[in-house]
Formats: C-alpha cells, sequence, structure tokens
C-alpha cells in the first residue's frame, strides 16, 4: 500500500488492519501523533487525512490505502513555522505538549475549510481533543490568531 | 531583571509546535520489547498458584517476571528514614487491591505480550475486600496487612498524627453551638495525556540506561537502584520531558519493572500503560473521611476545634503519611482557632494505592473547612464573608502547629473573592487590612493565646 505522507510518497510493509497511528509512529517515523487513548477518545493523534482532521488510532491502514496524509512534520520546521504552529508557539498555548499535535491539526483542518472560524466554531472544532494542563483558553486564543483574529 | 514582567519564548515551545519534543515513547532503540502485565482481576485475596512456563515458552516472549526475580522485592519510599516498606513490587502470596501487578512478560511487540500474559496460570482464593477508610478503620474490620488497617510509623512509632494545641474541653463548655460536619472528597484521576511510560534499555557497559516520565527522578532512580540491589552509578536515567504529571508521575509506576525485564532479556523494554491502565491502576488523589466539630460562640467566634481524618492510603502507603502531614498543618484552613484537637490516621484500604496531587493533602482539607464554614455562617445566620474575615489569620498570629505569622493573606483574598463574586463588602470589611489584632477583633480568648505565644518564642 502506499501512502502520500507530508508531500512523498510512501511504500507502506504493514498489515492492512494496522491502525493509521501505529504505522505513522512505528513504521514511518512520524513521532508527532501521540497515542494518548488509543480510543479515539483523547485527539492527540489527529492527523489530515486528504485534508480532514480525523484520529489516526481508529483508521485502519486499508481504508486510507493511498490518501494523502499530513501531520505536524509537514505543517513546517523550527525555521519556518506554519500559521498555526507559530500562533500556538506565540499564545503559550502548550504547556506539556502532549496533545499539542492534536490540536494544531484539528485547528489545521478547520482553518482550510473555514478561514474566518467564530470562537463557537473553534470551541466545536476541538471538543473532544483533551488537554489536561492549559484549560483551553489560550489553544482557542491560539486558533483566533491564526486565523488572523483578534486573540 | 529583563525577564521579569516580559513575555519570554518558551524554551520548549517550538518543540512542541513542529512535534519535535522528544517523549519517552518517542525514544527509538533497536530491538526493543514491549511489556504486558497479569493484574488481580480481584480486590483481595491469597495467591494459590502462579505458573509463567507457558508464557514463558510463547514464541516472541523474551522474559517473564514475578517477585522471585527481584532482588528487594519490597521497598518503601521512607525506609531510609526508619520507616518499614509495606509494599511488593511484583505481588507475593497475597493481592490486596484489582490491578496489582502479579508478573510482567517482555515480547516482540505489544500483540504477543498481551498473548503471554493470558498464558500465565493463576488461581486466588478470594477474601472479603474493603473499601471505606471508615469501614476501615473499625478496630474489628477485617485487617488488610498483618499489622492491621492503620499506617502505625509516624514520628515516636505513633498511629496517627495528632495536633494538640491550647485547651479544647475549655472551648467546648464555653461554646454556645457547637456546629458538626463530615466531609469527603473522593479519589481523582490525574489523567495526563502521557500514560504511565518507561523505557529501560540494558547498554554494554553493564549499566543501564532508563528513559522515564517521572516527574521526581532521583526518587525513581533511587526506587529502581533499591530493588534491584545495585549501586546507583548501575542506573542513568534521562527524563524531565513529562507529558503531564500532576502528582501522578511522583510513584515510581514502569521503571524498575522494565528495567528487571532489560536486564533479564538483554533486550530494551517498552512499558506503556493503556488508558484503561491508567484509568484503572495508576495512583490517584486520595479519598477522604474528614470529622469536623467546631465550638462557637453566637457572634461569630471560633473558639475551638476538633478533628478526625482519615486518609484512604489505598492498599499501601506509599507518599500517604507525608500527605497527611501536610493536611494536618493546613486543618484549620486560613483562619485562626486558639483551641484544637487533631487526630489524623492513615488507613488501609483495597483501592489502587494514593499519591500526591495538587496540594497534596491540602486540598481535601481546604474543600472540607471551607464548606464546612459556609455551614456555620448559614446555621448561625451570620454572612459569610464576614465570618471568615472576623476569624482570619492576622499578623501574629499562630498555626496549629504554631508558626507564628508574619504575613498572612487571608483578607485580601477573602476580599478578592467577595469582588470577583460581585458581592458588596460592608466599608469596614472591604478596608480590614492583615493589621495585628486590636479592639473587637482581640476577643479576650485570643489575647491568652497571643500572650501564651509570645512567652514561648
Amino acid at each position: 500500500m502506499k501512502l502520500t505522507l507530508n508531500g512523498v510518497e510512501r511504500d507502506v510493509e504493514s498489515p492492512p488492519l494496522t491502525s493509521l497511528l501505529a504505522v505513522l509512529r512505528e513504521e514511518l517515523g512520524i513521532l508527532s501523533p501521540k497515542a494518548g487513548c488509543q480510543q479515539g477518545g483523547c485527539g492527540s493523534c489527529t492527523v489530515l487525512v486528504d485534508g480532514e482532521a480525523r484520529r489516526a488510532c481508529l483508521i485502519p491502514l486499508a481504508s486510507v490505502d493511498g490518501a494523502e496524509i499530513t501531520t505536524v512534520e509537514g505543517l513546517g520546521s523550527p525555521d519556518d513555522l506554519g500559521r498555526v504552529q507559530a500562533a500556538f508557539n506565540d499564545a503559550y498555548a502548550a504547556q506539556c505538549g502532549y496533545c499539542t499535535s492534536g490540536m494544531l491539526m484539528a485547528a489545521e483542518g478547520l482553518l482550510r475549510t473555514n478561514p474566518s472560524p467564530t470562537r463557537e466554531d473553534i470551541q466545536h472544532t476541538l471538543g473532544g481533543h483533551v488537554c489536561r494542563c492549559t484549560g483551553y483558553v489560550k489553544i482557542i486564543d491560539a486558533v483566533e490568531l491564526a486565523a488572523g483574529g483578534v486573540a | 531583571m529583563k525577564a521579569v514582567g516580559a513575555r519570554l519564548p518558551r524554551y520548549d515551545g517550538v518543540g512542541h509546535v513542529t512535534g519535535q519534543t522528544t517523549y519517552v515513547d518517542d525514544v527509538r532503540v533497536a530491538g526493543m520489547l514491549w511489556a504486558k502485565a497479569l493484574r488481580s482481576p480481584i480486590h483481595r485475596g491469597d495467591i494459590m498458584r502462579l505458573d509463567t512456563s507457558k508464557a514463558e515458552g510463547h514464541p516472541g516472549v523474551h522474559a517473564v517476571v514475578t517477585h522471585a526475580d527481584v532482588p528487594k522485592n519490597v521497598y518503601g519510599h521512607l525506609e531510609a528514614l526508619g520507616v518499614p516498606a509495606d509494599e511488593p513490587l511484583l505481588a507475593e502470596g497475597e493481592v490486596r487491591w484489582k490491578g496489582q501487578v502479579i508478573a510482567v512478560v517482555a515480547a516482540e511487540d505489544e500483540a504477543t505480550a498481551r498473548e503471554a500474559v493470558e498464558l500465565i496460570e493463576v488461581e486466588f482464593e478470594e477474601k472479603e475486600p474493603l473499601f471505606d477508610p471508615r469501614k476501615a478503620f473499625d478496630p474489628d474490620a477485617p485487617q488488610i496487612h498483618p499489622w492491621g488497617n492503620w499506617y502505625n510509623h509516624f514520628e515516636g512509632e505513633m498511629d496517627r498524627r495528632q495536633i494538640r494545641k491550647g485547651d479544647v474541653a475549655w472551648a467546648f463548655d464555653q461554646a454556645d453551638t457547637i456546629i458538626q460536619g463530615v466531609y469527603r472528597p473522593a479519589a481523582i484521576e490525574h489523567l495526563p495525556l502521557e500514560t504511565q511510560i518507561s523505557l529501560s534499555v540494558p547498554e554494554s557497559t553493564g549499566r543501564l540506561t532508563i528513559y522515564s516520565c517521572t516527574q521526581a527522578m532521583y526518587f525513581s532512580m533511587g526506587v529502581v537502584a533499591a530493588h534491584l540491589q545495585v549501586p546507583l552509578n548501575r542506573l542513568k536515567l534521562v527524563g524531565g520531558t513529562v507529558g503531564g504529571g500532576f502528582g501522578g508521575k511522583v510513584d515510581s509506576a514502569t521503571e524498575t519493572i522494565t528495567a528487571l525485564l532489560a536486564l533479564k532479556s538483554g533486550r530494551p523494554v517498552k512499558w506503556r500503560f493503556t488508558r484503561e491502565e491508567e484509568f484503572l491502576v495508576s495512583s490517584t488523589r486520595a479519598p477522604w473521611h474528614i470529622e469536623i466539630a467546631d465550638a462557637l460562640t453566637d457572634d461569630g467566634w471560633i473558639l475551638g476545634r476538633k478533628t478526625l481524618t482519615l486518609h484512604d492510603s489505598g492498599a499501601y502507603s506509599r507518599f500517604s503519611p507525608y500527605g497527611l502531614t501536610k493536611h494536618s498543618f493546613h486543618h484549620l484552613g486560613a483562619y485562626t482557632i486558639p483551641n484544637v484537637h487533631f487526630d489524623g490516621y492513615v488507613v488501609y484500604t483495597n483501592r489502587v494505592p494514593t499519591t500526591a496531587m495538587r496540594g497534596f493533602g491540602v486540598t481535601s482539607v481546604s474543600f472540607a473547612v471551607e464548606t464546612h464554614m459556609s455551614r456555620i455562617a448559614d446555621t448561625l445566620g451570620l454572612d459569610p464573608f464576614e465570618f471568615r474575615l472576623k476569624n482570619a489569620n492576622r499578623v501574629g498570629d499562630t498555626t496549629a502547629n504554631r508558626v507564628v505569622l508574619q504575613d498572612p493573606s487571608t483578607v485580601p483574598i477573602v476580599q478578592a473573592v467577595a469582588e470577583a463574586a460581585g458581592i458588596e463588602l460592608a466599608a469596614e470589611l472591604r478596608t480590614m487590612s492583615s493589621e495585628p489584632r486590636t479592639g473587637d477583633l482581640l476577643p479576650e480568648h485570643l489575647v491568652s493565646q497571643q500572650v501564651l505565644e509570645k512567652e514561648s518564642h
């Protein structure tokens, strides 16, 4: 099977029912998505599948054969942060950082379809993404900032 | 002083937003095995038979450890201070909580390790479990440990943490009203996004490198060295990047066992709790049973307080005595009470052992005290802010354990709470300060306390 991972086509050897999360982390060395619960409950493994934010732990590899996968590694680099990355950094939206990758990808997915989300839109998108440190306010501020809002 | 007041970038901020921060789960080493545990499916009972031979023979399994593999199986954090250890690393003979680890397997992958755990044969004879610290506290309750259900190693080998101050009998004799309450804050799971995890790597030098999510690196190092009976220079611990802790990563959950498995198999071994394990078997904030009785005057002075606190430690004591000690120091809340009688016990139950969580031992008693203060105000028909400000700590007041307060913050905090809640305080309350007591705020029962405290200092 094949995936287009952050713009690069990759052959994949894992068995077809392996979760996309395990394929990314254990076979392809993409470590930004985290195994927070592996039950779809925490959001920390969220990636974009053909542009849509989805939970990699719940996706069998076979169902995304040929798909385009975007992870945090594809958003930018330390010298050239993507808009959501820069906003999260500027707004202090990460504390321990473990949920951050999932938050970033959910935010990126939202902004690709809705460039000017309301605060309610952001809250709705981040619903089900668990952060135990920050209390969410700075995360929501960061998404507003990334969208060009007034956070 | 350029940093004070400035918005500086987080040192780890760019790492977090680029996915480059390396948590334990992100450390890559060749030949790594995965660990899975056989845990007690019952709350309390004797282990009648334990046979790991089929698991050991399962293809892909490289090591299985039980209590027999641990050089020093029973170890306690406070052993160096003379407190006997009470908790085995791996259960031996008896299990005392559902989820207690009995044996752990290291295998090529998680699925193989899970299969092998299923092949371990174990038989139990169940005993009646106890889940309520008030019931476990009764002298005729079933005994969870050979020495009973109370931790009995406070200083002087006492079975309780006790505080005595002033003349509590006088206070209750003088009181117009006695108001009692029972408060039972429940257990809370810390719920870090990163579950408990460690990775132990055997090095060619004979040392072990241990990657850990611990919040307390040197505790963990000492715990591993003690169980393994190796000098500290055999261990290199790597940590400091914690995916959320909140107190739940102070105890060493996995490091010692991955270290044992790494030594036995000669391979790197990782153990990452599932979310289910994190919820069900990782330590929690303790449940408490707190009984308060206050001796009050009708005009709202607290003359005395009697408190009985039971700290549910779960099956083993861990850091609970420390938590109870902090609890005892804070059991008057932010208020001055001259006559005090406090007895606190660490009580064993058949629950998961409890541990630190944000304000270790203090949040529980703060909840109890503030709820009690509101109950008193309601019962006596007093304004809850005025009642708190009247009894608030002031400069020169003494705490239950006789610390003379130099800079108490009760008054400004109560004022700030009122303001935040949109409640307008009377002018004399709004302008009150923490200055030493005089006039109406220095009734006779507090004069004598202050004189006594001056004499003793």
